[in-house]
């Protein structure tokens, strides 16, 4: 165990008014800024997936990485990953429910309907034009975007145990963590996913 | 760049989540950049010391400083006034002295008798007086 997770570990089971020491305070940090920026643009990526809307995926990180700081910051370094995407996924499922309500509104309201599905950024707008790999890169975009059109038409729940499972490479206890459910729901969901995602690439990939 | 694509569903997806990922734009990881760094300060800025106590020892605090201000507001003048028992018992306490009685002195009734007879006496010595005087 690393000299920060000692003290980390004590300093919680204390749970006292003294404050932690400054250089295990310095050590925190940089261990949250390592993991911060290395999660961030996944998970960027896994809200963009969901949201459809790169301002939105954008706000949902910046929350998360706030709320892990601020209230997780002092737990030990490694159980930072499932509580950062856990935080990450209410965070999704929050914009989301708020989306519906607004829509449902919207339906009754005069004037040009706004749907933020349809500002969904187009991922070939990120491949740099000509370059010598331009075409393998444009071969990508395009599979990824049929692989995020399956995966926005999967089940909520499907969609979040695919993702945690298989692009941020959490295990299943981390990911039922993450989720909040219990790891067979996890075997459930990923597999479902899986199945429901072959059946629908499989011919095109 | 020309990797054998795999045959996977899930190693594919991987692989093609990586790219999308290296391909975030410059203005998004500025901006992630940013969050970052805000996150980071806010880690290291301290809390406060009552925000590092347990809820629970905010919950006991308050409900001591109640039983107390409970206390004490009772044990006062104002406290006891309030009460509906204690000014009975306030009433009784005052009935009992003015009906009991002395046992050295006799009856509060026949001192009250005492009394207005000497006011008579004076009364009847001073009128006296007057009229030696003039007379």
């Amino acid at each position: 165990m690393s000299r920060f997770a000692t003290l980390s570990g004590a300093w919680m089971a204390w749970d006292g008014p003294a404050p932690a020491p400054e250089d295990a305070v310095l050590d925190q940090t940089r261990e949250l800024d390592k993991f911060l920026a290395e999660v961030e643009r996944r998970a960027f990526r896994i809200a963009q997936v969901s949201l459809r809307d790169a301002d939105d995926a954008l706000d949902v990180v910046q929350d998360a990485m706030l709320k892990l700081a601020r209230n997780y910051g002092a737990k030990p370094s490694a159980e930072w990953r499932p509580l950062f995407y856990r935080i990450l996924e209410n965070g999704i499922r929050d914009l989301q429910r708020r989306r519906a309500v607004r829509k449902r509104i919207m339906v009754w309201m005069p004037g040009p309907k706004e749907d933020p599905d349809d500002e969904a950024q187009d991922p070939l707008e990120n491949v740099a034009a000509g370059g010598p790999d331009a075409p393998e890169l444009l071969m990508q975009a395009e599979a990824m975007r049929q692989l995020e059109a399956a995966l926005r038409a999967l089940p909520g729940r499907q969609r979040e145990a695919f993702m945690l499972r298989n692009f941020e490479g959490l295990d299943v206890a981390g990911t039922a963590a993450a989720m909040g459910c219990s790891e067979g729901s996890v075997k459930t969901h990923y597999s479902r996913a899986v199945h429901t995602l072959r059946d629908q690439l499989g011919e095109v990939w | 760049m020309n990797e054998p694509i795999p045959d996977s569903l899930e190693e594919r997806g991987r692989q093609l989540f990586d790219a999308s990922v290296e391909n975030v734009d410059m203005r998004v990881r500025s901006r992630l950049n940013q969050a970052r760094h805000a996150a980071l300060e806010l880690a290291q800025r301290p809390r406060s010391p009552f925000l590092r106590f347990p809820v629970w020892t905010s919950m006991a605090g308050v409900t001591a400083a109640g039983v107390l201000g409970i206390a004490l507001w009772l044990g006062s003048p104002m406290g006891q006034h309030a009460l509906p028992g204690a000014d009975n018992q306030s009433n009784l306490e005052d009935l009992e002295i003015v009906a009991s009685t002395d046992e050295g002195s006799g009856d509060t009734l026949e001192m009250l008798q005492d009394d207005l007879e000497f006011y008579d006496w004076a009364a009847e010595k001073s009128s006296a007086a007057d009229t030696g005087s003039v007379g």
